[in-house]
């Protein structure tokens, strides 16, 4: 019982690498910069949704002993499951690579090397990490280091507190004329960065490799509920740090080393520190968490083996998937682009395909065949149309805005 | 499986209509490409003047601007030219932005991190590029 309890160590690194990753930390310093508190709300309604589908995730898997990538294929068919796998390789392949460069860049702000030049040793680092350490490993190290995201909250501490000035922001965000497409634009990027697929296949299989029973469900929920919400609290608090540093600065958080100066302020060089670890343990969480979610995913899709704590020869192409995908991201991130441009491109492409990624929730929870008695309940199935809905009017929206806006 | 083709297809139809008459509404709320161009680069170049200061002012490591200077260059390279094929009309405007452009991109490129060499000048060319490029992008 104990170690299962121990085990809320899940939610805590799903949180910080799942929740806060290269993509949460660029919409949310964006959205601070530009609107002020304005779009708090988004990350509010964001969290609540994540912590629906997670918990949904979690108790799927802890009760009917499958994974969700599992289920798709074996309740809605082979050729349905691969709507979802391609469309979230391609948006994964992006954010990987964002993940990548985001660990490059937080080394290059504390050495001074250009985060090219560290990008391909980064890259071996992970897939070392990946191919090699067990699942304890990922689970436990980008936690204790993602504890650093707390210094956003003492910044705004250190820096007196919320100013009164900026509460109206919170229903009246500061709108200059022509700005109306950045801040749907920026609404969408905060709802693909935050309810991201990989999550949600990173904790289901994570709940097998934990053995998870109906006897975890508890625990499911307090994981669900207290991973997310960390997470979400530093996600909130970049955006009122960014609300409180750089938008009277008229700066606008277009690259991750601008957006180190909201700590910078507060704590002076301890602060840059502070934010160079936080961006290297979100970002490295969440290269682990995509890398992985994505083997797993097609692993379980395809029926091989697969398992983080087993060694590569027991299961090979597991460990095949894991290579290839991250030389995939490695080509892309070798282009150039700048990898909070890339997080926000990426979240964008997960907005858009969003609806295919959680289409068969409705169906696979309300399955008695796998969930018995703890199938979806009334309110659980309206909340989970809703997040439907909303990810549907994000996926239409979100093409168009990309190409408006830029990409903000 | 005829119909279920004729399902996808409608279905396909309605979603690309409901896109282009999103891309439409969106179009009223947003910039100009040249404001939009001159807003981005008045932002880079406060982010530039902030980080010039705060390591004059022992608040960050020389290496942490070495690092930001290199993201502002890649974010700035090219806005002279993006301005100049982007200006519909105001050349008075595009003029004095390019005016300004030079000497602070200069900045950028090779940003003075010691006391050896003149910051003050740095950080008012910095300054007087946000400060235009903003106000033309705004």
């Amino acid at each position: 019982m104990k170690k299962q309890w121990l085990s809320i160590t899940l939610g805590i690194v799903t949180a910080t690498g799942g929740f806060l990753d290269a993509g949460t930390i660029a919409t949310a310093g964006e959205a601070g910069a530009k609107f002020g508190l304005g779009l708090i709300w988004a990350v509010i309604v964001a969290t609540i949704a994540v912590i629906m589908l997670v918990e949904m995730v979690g108790r799927f898997s802890a009760v009917s002993k499958k994974t969700y990538a599992e289920a798709i294929r074996e309740n809605l068919g082979f050729r349905f499951y691969l709507f979802p796998l391609i469309s979230e390789l391609i948006a994964e392949s992006l954010m990987l690579a964002a993940e990548l460069g985001g660990i490059s860049i937080s080394i290059s702000l504390l050495t001074g090397i250009p985060w090219h030049t560290l990008f391909p040793f980064v890259a071996i680092g992970i897939w070392i990490l990946a191919w090699r350490a067990p699942f304890s490993l990922i689970e436990n190290g980008p936690a204790l280091l993602g504890l650093a995201t707390l210094a956003f909250i003492a910044g705004i501490i250190a820096l007196g507190g919320v100013p009164t000035h900026l509460f109206p922001t919170l229903w009246h965000p500061d709108f200059q004329q022509g700005t109306g497409a950045d801040y749907l634009y920026l609404v969408a990027a905060i709802l693909g960065s935050t309810i991201s697929p990989y999550l949600l296949h990173f904790y289901s299989s994570g709940a097998r490799e934990e053995s998870w029973s109906t006897s975890s469900l508890i625990l499911n929920r307090v994981t669900a509920i207290m991973g997310m919400g960390f997470g979400s609290m530093g996600a909130i608090a970049l955006v009122v740090l960014s609300a409180i540093v750089l938008q009277p600065l008229q700066i606008g958080s277009s690259t991750l080393g601008e957006l180190g100066l909201v700590l910078a302020k507060p704590f002076g060089v301890i602060g840059t520190y502070l934010f160079a670890i936080a961006l290297f343990a979100t970002c490295l969480g969440a290269a682990l968490e995509v890398l992985l979610a994505v083997s797993y995913n097609i692993a379980q899709g395809f029926g091989w083996e697969w398992g983080e704590d087993k060694k590569p020869a027991e299961a090979a192409r597991f460990n095949l998937v894991i290579t290839i995908f991250l030389l995939i991201a490695v080509v892309i991130g070798l282009i150039g682009i700048d990898p909070l441009k890339l997080a926000l491109f990426a979240s964008t492409v997960i907005a858009l395909f969003l609806p295919i990624s959680l289409a068969p929730f409705l169906i696979l929870m309300n399955d008695k065949q796998y969930l018995g008695e703890h199938t979806n309940g009334r309110f659980t199935n309206i909340v989970m149309v809703c997040i439907l809905i909303m990810a549907l009017l994000v996926a239409i929206v979100s093409l168009p805005l990309e190409i408006i806006t830029g990409g903000g | 499986m005829w119909k279920q083709n004729k399902f996808w297809q409608q279905a396909g139809t309605w979603l690309g209509l409901l896109m282009l008459l999103a891309a439409v509404t969106a179009c009223n709320f947003t910039q100009s490409a040249f404001a939009q161009t001159a807003n981005n680069a008045g932002s880079a170049f406060a982010a530039a003047e902030t980080t010039l200061a705060y390591e004059h002012a022992g608040k960050i490591t020389p290496a942490y601007a070495s690092s930001s200077f290199l993201s502002y260059q890649s974010e700035l390279s090219g806005t002279d030219q993006s301005l100049i094929s982007q200006a519909t009309g105001d050349k008075r405007t595009l003029h004095r932005l390019l005016a300004l452009y030079m000497p602070a991109m200069q900045v950028v490129n090779a940003p003075c991190l010691s006391n050896s060499c003149n910051w003050q000048k740095q950080l008012t060319q910095l300054k007087n590029a946000s400060a235009a490029f903003n106000e033309a992008g705004s």
